[in-house]
């Protein structure tokens, strides 16, 4: 038989009277560390050959490179996405990411006799302008996936977010029309 | 335990009768059953974006075998996954070609959690539509009966909204409203031009934006501006069952809660025409047991209390409690969605905003009010959303390396979509009945749920896209396009009228006080009791009809006549 349980309790109230001071202080970044979702789970295994996540890296540096921000090697995005297909993706999203890869790989082979590891700087972002360019242009599904992982994983990390945009856990206030030069850069969320 | 009221469900009917039996000094059991949850304990609105699981996503393997219909709800993600039930787990039964999207959750405060915290009046327009144009029964009430109720329920629960004036929305009890952002202010401006009766206000929501002491004395405080509002508010600044009813039905020390309780049935005495037991069961360990009390509140949600009173036959009521009139699981209703159109606006471009507003704007209905060129009965009005779109813009467009991250450095251009709500007609074909041999776990039956539009919501849908598609283009916008076609029913999560109210027995279940007409000590206060659906976001109503039944129950146990 159910038993009848009170509403209220301690660890309410001790939840209440912090949230009460984060009030005043506004520190309430202080409290992420309770945040955590209690579902969370770490990947099952490797999704991606070292050859596969060596050949990431490179890829996804050309695409958010570092300027006078990190990019998405300083944000951490390969191990991110490495990380995101084990917890989260799909067989299928899998499979789709390792067939980009293995598209890009090909087409560096095919323009330039050898890999993307193997190309100068240049000559990877002269072909990443024109595979981006091509699959946007037909629609290409596995890009735009591929390509959406990796804006998410640059632009919500804490690099993204906080540095090369901006973000406030808690803004505070609603201020609903301003100049953009006085807001600066766009909003990460 | 003795009890004077058993209330059935928490969530916000359930969480407003409860506060008000408790305040009247009645000893009340609140029923439950899902999952004990402790207000702000168990949010996770303080996990950043790069904090919360997989970038709020849910694995994808994991949506499409347990939430495969929940995940179509827009506050479905990781860090609102425990606000859904596992559809793998809670199966439901519909016709082939004609789905219905029954979106919810099993855990104390229901879906006073994840609401859209959209709060409007009806009027008298939504009150006498039924008898004017003949769809439907007659409400048994009028607005004057309810507008007190609205005010009683707007001041506690802490409305935002500005005050427009217009007999089809009527004003309330109002917190100060949450301004417009740039492009708002002159679509609003155009639109008013350009349609005299039209009018363009910020969303009315139950948000605090400037907490009075009643609202403070309960541990809330005032909006952040943070809209993560689904996951649970840890400054408990949007009105939920966890931050405002169950807290006050507690401090007066009348309240007790049991959860993962699931009731089973309603027991009925035919010498007394009165419930004598609520029956449950243990949702862990499946072992029945049962409560009594004087008065019985049934605020489980429209389509749970319809599987509660259809799975609580007698001798005296073959085909459910309270069923003489054969309505009961009839006219469902919800609000027509997945209407109107978005576009995109090339100016404004050196403007912006600060903060994250919890709520978009809303333009009330207009057609068949103040317009009556429409070829359909009843009408719609429009929700809208509007903002510069952010990085995620970049992946649909072309660019890599360090051009491409500066462009996306900048916000982009701003967007605008029109979400229209349309009314839909209760018709008594649109139903919920029970499987005849399918049961969940618990040995409950299934619910079967056959509903479908009409000619007058494919109507009235054709309309709003050409109106929102005219007024964004109008506005200047460019790149319109119409949200397309009507969702399958159920997906505005306004599930309603399959116990409705009315005057005649024959013909309805509930009279004017939402007390059924057969069971003197059965009120019904959730969705089911709608006798037609109105234009707008009903939770506000569901409040000030339940606090209404409550002191009406209160009363007739007082002074004996229950």
């Amino acid at each position: 038989m159910p038993v009848p349980e009170s509403f209220d309790n301690a660890k309410l109230n001790r939840r209440a009277l912090l949230l009460g001071a984060v009030f005043l202080v506004g520190g309430a970044a202080a409290l992420t560390r309770f945040a955590r979702d209690p579902q969370d789970t770490a990947g099952s295994g490797p999704v991606l050959t070292p050859d596969q996540f060596a050949l990431l890296e490179q890829v996804t540096e050309v695409m958010i490179p570092a300027t006078d921000t990190p990019g998405a090697l300083g944000a951490g995005v390969p191990a991110f996405l490495r990380q995101l297909l084990a917890a989260w993706g799909s067989n299928e999203t899998r499979a789709a990411v390792v067939r980009v890869l293995e598209a890009i790989e090909k087409e560096s082979w095919g323009k330039f006799g050898a890999g993307f590891l193997e190309i100068p700087g240049e000559r990877r972002l002269e072909l990443m302008r024109s595979y981006d360019g091509q699959s946007i242009a037909m629609r290409d599904v596995a890009y735009g996936k591929f390509k959406h992982l990796v804006l998410l994983g640059y632009y919500h990390s804490e690099v993204g977010a906080t540095q090369e945009l901006r973000y406030e856990l808690v803004p505070g206030a609603w201020r609903s029309c301003l100049p953009l030069a006085e807001v600066g850069r766009a909003s990460a969320v | 335990m003795n009890f004077d009221a058993i209330v059935i469900g928490s969530g916000i009917s359930g969480g407003w009768v409860a506060k008000e039996l408790c305040a009247r000094g009645l000893k009340t059991l609140l029923i439950e059953r899902g999952r004990r949850v402790d207000h702000k304990v168990d949010y996770l609105d303080f996990a950043t974006p790069w904090e919360v699981s997989n970038r709020d996503m849910v694995p994808e393997d994991e949506q499409a075998e347990h939430y495969a219909i929940q995940s179509t709800c827009s506050a479905f993600s990781a860090a609102t996954r425990q606000w859904w039930v596992r559809d793998s787990e809670h199966p439901y039964v519909t016709p082939a070609e004609r789905p219905f999207s029954w979106i919810r959750g099993y855990h104390l405060g229901g879906r006073s959690i994840t609401w859209g915290r959209q709060t409007y009046r009806l009027s008298d327009y939504d009150f006498s539509a039924n008898k004017l144009d003949g769809n439907g029964i007659d409400w048994p009430i009028r607005y004057a009966d309810i507008s007190p109720w609205y005010d009683r329920v707007e001041s506690f629960a802490g409305i935002s909204g500005a005050s427009e004036g217009l007999e089809q929305l009527p004003d309330g009890q109002f917190l100060p409203p949450l301004p417009l952002n740039c492009l708002e202010l002159a679509f609003k401006q155009k639109v008013e031009a350009d349609h005299p009766t039209r009018r363009v206000t910020v969303g009315r929501c139950a948000h605090l934006t400037e907490p009075t002491p009643e609202h403070i004395a309960l541990g809330r405080g005032p909006c952040q501006m943070r809209n993560v509002c689904e996951r649970g508010c840890g400054y408990g600044a949007y009105f939920s069952s966890l931050s405002a009813t169950l807290p006050a039905a507690q401090k007066t020390g009348n309240l007790t809660i049991v959860t993962d309780a699931i009731v089973e049935r309603l027991d009925y005495d035919h010498a007394k025409r009165r419930v004598s037991g609520v029956r449950v069961i243990d949702a862990r360990t499946r072992s029945g047991s049962s409560y009594q009390a004087r008065v019985v509140f049934l605020c489980a949600s429209t389509i749970a209390s319809t599987q509660i009173l259809l799975a609580s036959r007698s001798e005296y009521f073959p085909t459910g409690l309270a069923n003489r009139s054969d309505v009961v699981g009839r006219y469902l209703m919800d609000h027509v969605v997945g209407i109107g159109a978005a576009g995109t606006h090339p100016g404004f471009l050196d403007r912006y905003y600060y903060g994250r507003r919890p709520t978009g704007f809303y333009l009330p209905r207009y057609v068949n009010v103040t317009e009556n060129d429409g070829d359909f009965v009843r009408g719609f009005g429009f929700q809208g959303y509007s903002g510069r779109s952010g990085w995620d813009r970049g992946a649909d467009e072309v660019g890599v390396g360090a051009e491409f991250k500066q462009r996306l450095r900048t916000p982009g251009r701003w967007d605008m979509r029109l979400v229209g709500f349309g009314e839909m007609l209760p018709r008594a074909d649109n139903r919920v009945t029970l499987h005849e041999s399918r049961a969940d776990k618990w040995g409950i039956p299934l619910v079967n749920i056959d509903c479908t539009h009409g000619e007058n919501e494919r109507r009235l849908a054709e309309r709003a896209n050409r109106d929102a598609a005219q007024m964004l283009a109008a506005a200047g916008f460019e790149n319109i396009v119409p949200n397309g076609n009507i969702s399958p029913p159920g997906q505005a999560v306004h599930e309603m009228g399959t116990a409705r109210m009315g005057h005649d027995p024959a013909t309805s279940v509930l009279n004017r006080y939402n007390q059924a007409h057969d069971v003197s000590n059965l009120f019904i206060t959730d969705g089911s009791c709608m006798t037609s659906s109105g234009t707008v976001n009903p939770s506000l109503t569901y409040m000030a009809l339940s606090a209404r039944a409550a002191n009406h129950a209160a009363d007739l146990l007082a002074s004996g006549d229950i």
